[in-house]
């Protein structure tokens, strides 16, 4: 055995100082990045490894793919115990750990190696028949590496069956435990001992070098593979901010004032190394593709695709950026989309070479993909420091949203109203602004913060005018800004006008603060995250509430009378809005106040629904730009919700609303959309005063 | 080629304008001011020329107090070479006072173009370009929706009612620009950095006593309310009478 020991030793250490060399080349490939903090709330990060990561949270979201994968991810983790045990014993003759643990713990470990094994081959065969027969939807496009997951699931099957094998033959020579903590390997021993010792000795040294050297392969393979995910990916969890630490869903925080010339990316060498780590991390499930409202209705935009692009144009012009030929360079992981024989590496770059301006003004920032990215990639983040580039380097953009910036600029809202029309729904209805409190010396409980589509658009206003009726009913002291206020940016900044954003929401801080506001309601989720999660970047600190659940908490506390509900019986099919929803995990408030409001109300939903809700398509400014690609999303959204046979729609959004109003006259539905606080409004016992629960 | 653009700081047109105390003017609270709409067509036709020959300059000018200076910058930040600011507290209703002191800022520099929207968003005179060009001596061709200049000569489109004249015209010469030759670009921010730290000469305004000025202003009468007469066949009696009788259009 001396030799052979001897050879392992070799070529163990050769495995591992090419592991070690691969692993240091990707790590200077990523120190290309931008830097970003990545090490805070610590807390935070081992909840997540430990939900996401290790509980495998977000992969089960998909049963049964999610179950399967578990299993080999588990698997896995339970097998390396195996495995290090393999490779010592490789360079110290009958090293085992039944000479280290009592035996008790000894056969527990056997146990869950002999059972592991077998569940992890049974797991990897339904997934490569899967890939091979079944041949989901989701697994295609996006020139994904379908041969690399056909390869390393055949390579786990090998592993395991060698392992299983080598276990069996061991069992018929020398048994260290009862058959019962390794029943498969047992029954395997059982078929095995009838062979002749030669021949059953030849088998046992076949398998264990195969499956040792498997082993080594494997891990010198993973980095030149989508499968480096099998290495990154916890990592990838840890490091990520897609479910806090932080607050989710909000923007990257720019300086403007840098001294730079490029503003956002263009390049990988542009975005963060956090950003090229979601490259190694990404091993192409298309979950996030598949939940994409641009991908589904037909436009070019494909979460996965920007991870997969982001990657190859990594490999492709790291090498050359990091000094000195690669050796490696001709291996896998460079293949890029593009022939060679064009430009240089050097000559090309992300944005429009991989990634094309279509597929960045598709995007919707509805955040399904980064919700359900398995492994936390944050998809949205390359595509809005992309967009950023876009308008603020090279002032190249849809021509439709120049008025929107323009009309920002001059009128403070994003549609060419007059800036002098914003209170003009409150006229005769007796609704103070807070300077005329000031005025008065009076204060105000609550800023009502109307925002441009409830000041403006006639649908919305009549939302605005039915949640200011229910503020007045419930005797909340709250006054609005009136001419006073303007937009806050968030449609600027989405659509990649940082500067734009940065100068109107200083402005709407500074007036913020002037009246000294501290609680802001408002009726829009885009306000809402925007004053809410977003100001604080720039110093705006408020607490800032939703009308939904300022409603529900108003209806909570008794301080609605609402009218005897009229013997109608009501199905109504809630829509969530994604700035509500993925983006602030409100679901619930706006369901209560409709189920609160309406005895009789019968609450259905669509299959999409909740955090899998599906985008109207107004977000990310798609509001301001045309739909000239695929189906229109909206429509695609409303036809589910008639699907659900409701008599209303109920939303807590403008945007919403406008869009599933919009698909309405073009599906020829006469079905209603009514937000929320609209149907509360029209419940309302006029006359009545409501007594507050805490005081009856 | 080197070329002048001029521009003017007008109001932002969306809003509604109220007319000042004096009634000589509108007021001005709460009026946001931009780049006048014709003006930004001229300045992007010339940055388009510039572009396109790879060399030259594009010198913006304006005629007013320092607040026309977040005008020049914008045109700098949309890729003009420099600025210049001629200074005055009060732009001149008077188009003639104003091409005065435009001709003697413009006729000591050699231009090969010197640009203006075809008439300003507010005043719509439309008379300081071609007053310049009489001033300067220049050719002047108005209202130009297309524009091309090779080897030292133009040719411009205009448009007429049902038909389009192409002209031809040897440089120096003094251009208007109509809507449609070219959508104004909007800066981006590396232009928007790179602007403020292109030169702004300001240099006092050269201006001759207003021959014009405004005696009043006032704003349009109010529209009355419209008046639903009726619905169907049987309102059309009575909407005919009132058509003759009250509104007097129908005979």
């Amino acid at each position: 055995m001396a030799s052979s020991n001897a050879v392992f030793l070799i070529i163990l250490v050769l495995a591992a100082a090419v592991f070690s060399f691969s692993a240091q080349r990707l790590v200077r490939f990523l120190r290309l990045g931008q830097g970003t903090h990545r090490f805070d709330a610590l807390p935070r990060r081992i909840v997540n490894l430990l939900t996401i990561g290790f509980g495998q949270t977000k992969i089960l979201r998909d049963p049964v793919a999610g179950t399967l994968h578990a299993l080999v991810f588990w698997g896995f983790v339970v097998l390396q115990l195996g495995a290090i045990e393999i490779l010592v014993a490789g360079v110290v003759p009958a090293f085992s750990y039944a000479d280290l643990l009592p035996v008790p713990v000894y056969r527990l470990f056997l146990l869950t190696q002999d059972v592991t094994s077998l569940a992890v081959l049974v797991a990897v065969s339904v997934l490569l028949y899967r890939r091979l027969v079944v041949k989901p939807r989701r697994l295609q496009g996006d020139q994904v590496h379908g041969g690399d997951a056909i390869l390393i699931l055949s390579l786990i099957a090998a592993l395991m069956v060698t392992l299983l094998l080598t276990s069996g033959a061991e069992r018929v020579t020398a048994a260290r435990a009862p058959a019962i903590v390794q029943p498969f390997a047992a029954a395997l021993a059982i078929v095995l001992s009838r062979m002749p010792d030669s021949l059953l000795s030849a088998l046992h040294g076949v398998s264990w070098w195969s499956h040792a050297l498997l082993i080594l392969v494997f891990l010198n393979y993973l980095p030149y593979s989508k499968h480096l995910h099998v290495i990154v990916s916890l990592p990838n969890t840890f490091l990520s901010n897609t479910s806090g630490p932080g607050t989710i869903g909000t923007m990257k925080a720019m300086d403007l004032d840098a001294e730079t010339e490029q503003f956002g990316a263009s390049d990988v060498t542009h975005l963060s190394w956090k950003n090229l780590l979601d490259g190694y991390a990404c091993t192409e499930c298309g979950r996030c593709t598949a939940a994409c409202p641009a991908n589904m209705t037909g436009k070019p935009l494909s979460p996965r695709k920007i991870v997969i692009n982001t990657r190859q144009r990594l490999s492709e012009v790291a090498p050359s950026l990091v000094g000195a030929d690669d050796p490696m360079s001709a291996l896998p992981m460079h293949t890029g989309p593009r022939d060679d024989t064009d430009s240089g590496a050097r000559d090309r770059r992300l944005l429009d070479h991989y990634i094309t301006e279509d597929e960045l003004w598709a995007c919707t920032s509805c955040r399904a993909c980064v919700y359900e990215c398995p492994v936390s990639i944050d998809q949205l983040e390359i595509i809005n420091e992309l967009r950023r580039n876009l308008v603020l380097t090279e002032s190249r953009f849809p021509e439709e949203i120049q008025p929107a910036f323009e009309s920002m600029e001059r009128n403070g809202t994003p549609w060419a109203f007059p800036a002098s029309d914003r209170a003009k729904w409150a006229e005769g209805l007796d609704i103070p602004t807070l300077a005329e409190l000031l005025e008065r010396n009076e204060r105000a409980d609550v800023l009502y913060w109307v925002g441009c589509m409830g000041s403006f658009d006639e649908r919305a206003q009549k939302t605005t005018v039915a949640f200011a009726r229910i503020m007045k009913h419930a005797g909340v002291r709250f006054a609005i800004l009136g001419q006073e206020e303007a937009c806050h940016g968030d449609p600027a900044r989405r659509m990649g006008n940082e500067y734009l954003y940065q100068i109107l929401a200083k402005q709407a801080i500074e007036t913020l603060d002037r009246y000294r506001v501290t609680t802001i309601v408002t009726a829009c989720p885009h306000c809402f995250h925007q004053i809410g999660n977003e100001f604080p970047q720039l110093g705006g600190h408020y607490e800032v509430i939703h009308h939904s659940t300022y409603i529900e908490q108003l209806l909570a506390d008794g301080r609605i009378a609402l009218a005897d509900p009229v013997a109608q019986r009501l199905t109504v099919a809630y829509h969530d809005s994604c700035y509500l929803g993925r983006y602030n995990a409100i679901y619930d408030a706006p369901r209560e106040v409709l189920r609160r409001s309406l005895p009789v109300v019968a609450l259905v939903e669509p299959p999409r629904t909740r955090d899998r809700g599906l985008c109207c398509g107004a977000g990310g400014g798609r509001m301001f730009m045309e739909e000239r690609i695929g189906e229109r999303i909206n429509v695609e959204r409303k036809k589910e919700l008639l699907a659900t046979g409701a008599d209303a729609i109920a939303v807590a959004c403008p945007f919403c609303m406008t869009m599933l109003a919009d698909a309405g006259k073009k599906l020829d539905s006469s079905v209603t959309v009514l937000d929320v606080a609209e149907v509360v409004a029209q419940h309302l016992a006029e006359g009545v005063t409501a007594v507050p629960r805490d005081v009856a | 080629m080197r070329i002048a653009v001029c521009i003017k700081r007008v109001p932002d047109m969306d809003v509604k304008f109220r007319i000042a105390g004096h009634a000589k003017g509108v007021d001005e609270t709460g009026l946001k001011y931009d780049m006048a709409d014709f003006d930004g067509y001229a300045v992007e036709a010339a940055l388009q020329m510039m572009e396109k020959e790879g060399a030259g300059e594009v010198v913006v000018v304006s005629l007013g107090p320092d607040a026309v200076q977040e005008t020049l910058r914008k045109a700098l930040s949309m890729g003009a070479t420099s600025a210049i600011q001629l200074k005055c507290d009060e732009v001149p209703f008077d188009g003639f006072a104003v091409a005065s002191a435009l001709a003697s800022e413009l006729g000591g520099a050699t231009y090969d173009l010197i640009m203006f929207g075809r008439m300003s968003t507010d005043n719509a005179n439309g008379v300081v370009g071609p007053m310049v060009a009489e001033l300067l001596g220049l050719p002047v061709v108005t209202a130009c929706s297309k524009l091309e200049i090779v080897a030292g000569r133009g040719t411009a489109r205009r448009e007429l009612e049902g038909g389009a004249e192409f002209v031809a015209f040897d440089l120096p010469a003094v251009v208007t620009i109509d809507e449609g030759i070219a959508r104004p670009r909007y800066p981006s921010l590396k232009g928007i950095m790179a602007a403020k730290k292109k030169p702004l000469a300001t240099k006092p305004a050269n201006l001759p006593e207003p021959r014009l000025v405004i005696a009043r202003m006032d704003l349009p009468p109010e529209r009355k309310a419209g008046r639903i007469v009726g619905e169907g066949a049987a309102a059309v009696p009575e909407l005919v009478r009132l058509l003759q009788q009250e509104a007097k259009v129908l005979a």
